[in-house]
């Protein structure tokens, strides 16, 4: 009894988790169990190298309605370390996990390794402003971001694949589901992004930074208020602590000010460009390259000595 | 006509901490505590909810002694009592064991028919405590709510997760928590600063709650915090001469390999 448990709806997230897993199977010496709802998904992880993996069979319910059949396994199992992929559907998961087995629970662990008195890993804190060392004791349930780790290389090592009865939780109906419009881009995996903030005055002006994104063979991303109060982006274009959280090569930052929930969510771009007309914004001091000035006259010039 | 109790936390407003340059360490001693964002939307939610259909709001809050300084302002913001605990224990608890004191609290004082939080604290950010909450209280939860409606004994919502919208539906009594995108908090007018002083208000005691030791030790256990530092170049143009600075930063850009 005793184990590494990694879970994730979403496949690709689930193959990263077993990263962390298997690193930590090598100091903790437990056995790593991969856990799946979708049968179909079970040969792929299995290729990752845990040493089983359980197909959870529970019909079409959605992940959070298996927290509690997933709960009752867990603590059947006796696991020491849970690691749940850190999407939204995954932090509920792992909170009612954490509940159940009466752990601590660590939410965009960004590194983890034992550490004395249990699970060791870094979090930020403040919005961003600062990265906390925090110590979970055993069993510990832990939540990571999807491209926080790249997944482990293929294993060629027989794994058991077993089937899982489990019952689905039928207090919270879903009614009715709508996709998310998703208009092609999925800007968390944009290798350029030209991000606009409230330096803009109206939602044509937007035109200027789709010019320049365009020049550069970027996306347009924005700050919260851009998309949440002006509605002018897609919800799912807004960076930061509450928004998305992207890695590009190029993050061109045109009149937004940097306010720390918002540089959390591209602070580890390659490279940072900002563009705006106070020295003082706090953006320059994430920035790699910077001018001060007027988003209005800078951008055009941008876009055409770039097109050139 | 629905009982609403909200969750909310008081939190040192991360605008006032400075980070010390020598060692990286963090001053807090100019930051000034507020109702954690999120919490605020929470609280929105609940004043329209029993604006809009009768009830009433309690608001709930464990948190070291400063904590007394969020009285007012709750009460302001549409709770109609607030219930507070105040112990030097808050400022070590993880959310485990908020979640054991609040939901110790809600068996104590409660029922409530809707539990309202905000989707996570402004300073850990951690997004567990609601459901935490609902699994202590074994109530069902709806996480990430970008509207709720409340409709006889049943919660109404629509989640917004990653890729999709979804409906969902829930008996009460129930726990939820809002998206900040569901509402704009209110700036509580004079007239309602001036009501908040005659509202209750009522301590709740620690010790009373009836949890062992076991219980309010924390099973996450923060050993250090660092300022986080950015290493960048911070080259910056600034002449009058936009043009110049554009060639500059193309030049600087092809240099990269970025264009
Ligand atoms: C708990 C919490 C969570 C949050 N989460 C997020 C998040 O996930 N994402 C996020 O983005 N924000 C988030 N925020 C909000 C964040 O703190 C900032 O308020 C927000 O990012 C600022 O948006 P902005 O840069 O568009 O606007 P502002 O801060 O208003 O900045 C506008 C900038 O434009 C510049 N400007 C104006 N005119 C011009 C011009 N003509 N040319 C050039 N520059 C110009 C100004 O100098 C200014 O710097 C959060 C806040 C809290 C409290």
């Amino acid at each position: 009894m005793a184990g590494i448990f990694v879970y994730s709806e979403d496949l690709a997230l689930a193959g990263q988790l077993l990263t962390p897993a298997l690193d930590l199977k090598r100091s903790l010496g437990q056995p790593v169990v991969a856990l799946t709802a979708d049968a179909a998904s079970a040969a792929a992880l299995a290729a990752l190298g845990p040493d089983r993996v359980l197909v959870l069979e529970a019909g079409p319910a959605s992940p959070e309605a298996l927290a509690p059949a997933l709960a009752d396994l867990l603590q059947r199992e006796g696991a020491q370390v849970v690691l749940v992929g850190g999407t939204l559907r995954g932090k509920h998961v792992a909170a009612h996990l954490a509940a159940v087995l009466d752990a601590g629970l660590a939410s965009d662990a960004k590194a983890l390794a034992p550490a004395e008195g249990g699970l060791g890993v870094q979090r930020i804190l403040y919005g961003g402003l600062a990265v906390s060392e925090e110590v979970l004791a055993y069993p510990a349930v832990v939540t990571v971001q999807a491209r926080t780790f790249l997944p482990p290389p293929p294993s060629a090592a027989e794994v058991a694949i077993a089937p899982q009865a489990v019952l689905a939780d039928a207090r919270v109906q879903v009614t009715r589901v709508e996709q998310a419009a998703r208009e092609g881009v999925d800007i968390a995996a944009s290798q350029r992004l030209v991000a606009v903030g409230r330096g803009f005055r109206t939602r044509e002006d937007l035109d200027l930074a789709a010019g320049l994104a365009g020049a550069l063979q970027a996306d347009l991303a924005c700050t919260r208020g851009i998309a949440e109060d002006e509605h002018w982006l897609p919800i799912e274009r807004y960076i930061g602590i509450s928004g998305q959280t992207v890695k590009p090569e190029l993050y061109v930052a045109a009149g937004l000010s940097g306010q720390v929930q918002h540089l959390v969510g591209c602070r580890e771009a390659k490279v940072i460009v900002a563009i705006n007309s106070d020295e003082r914004a706090p953006i320059f001091e994430a920035a790699d390259y910077g001018i001060v000035g007027d988003l209005y006259q800078v951008l055009p010039l941008l876009t055409a000595a770039l097109a050139r | 006509m629905p009982q609403i109790l909200v969750c909310f936390k008081w939190v040192l407003d991360e605008q006032d901490i400075k980070i010390r340059p020598e060692d990286l360490s963090l001053d807090t001693s100019r930051a000034k505590g507020k109702i954690s964002d999120f919490d605020r939307n929470a609280l929105e939610a609940a004043a329209q909810l029993v604006e809009a259909q009768g009830g009433r709001v309690d608001a709930l809050t464990f948190g070291g002694p400063a904590v007394k300084n969020a009285l007012k302002d709750v009460l302001s913001r549409g709770a109609d009592q607030v219930l507070w605990i105040a112990d030097p224990l808050a400022e070590r608890a993880d959310a485990r064991v908020t979640a054991q004191v609040l939901a110790a609290a809600i068996r104590k004082h409660g029922p409530y028919d809707l539990i309202l939080c905000g989707e996570g604290s402004s300073d850990a950010f951690n997004q567990q405590l609601p459901v935490r909450l609902a699994a202590l209280l074994g109530l069902p939860c709806v996480s990430f709510a970008q509207a709720l409606t409340v409709a006889g004994d049943r919660l109404r919502a629509t989640r917004k997760l990653g890729d999709c919208v979804e409906e969902v539906e829930t008996a009460l009594p129930a726990v939820a928590s809002v998206l900040s995108e569901m509402n704009k908090p209110r700036i509580p007018t004079l007239k309602q600063v001036l009501g908040a002083a005659k509202k209750p208000n009522q301590e709740v005691k620690l010790a009373e709650l009836g949890l062992t030791p076991g219980q309010l030790e924390p099973r996450a256990v923060r050993v250090g915090a660092k300022g986080f530092v950015m290493n960048r170049k911070n080259i910056l143009f600034k002449e009058p001469d936009a043009a110049a600075n554009v060639a500059r930063l193309a030049a600087s850009l092809a240099a990269e390999g970025m264009c």
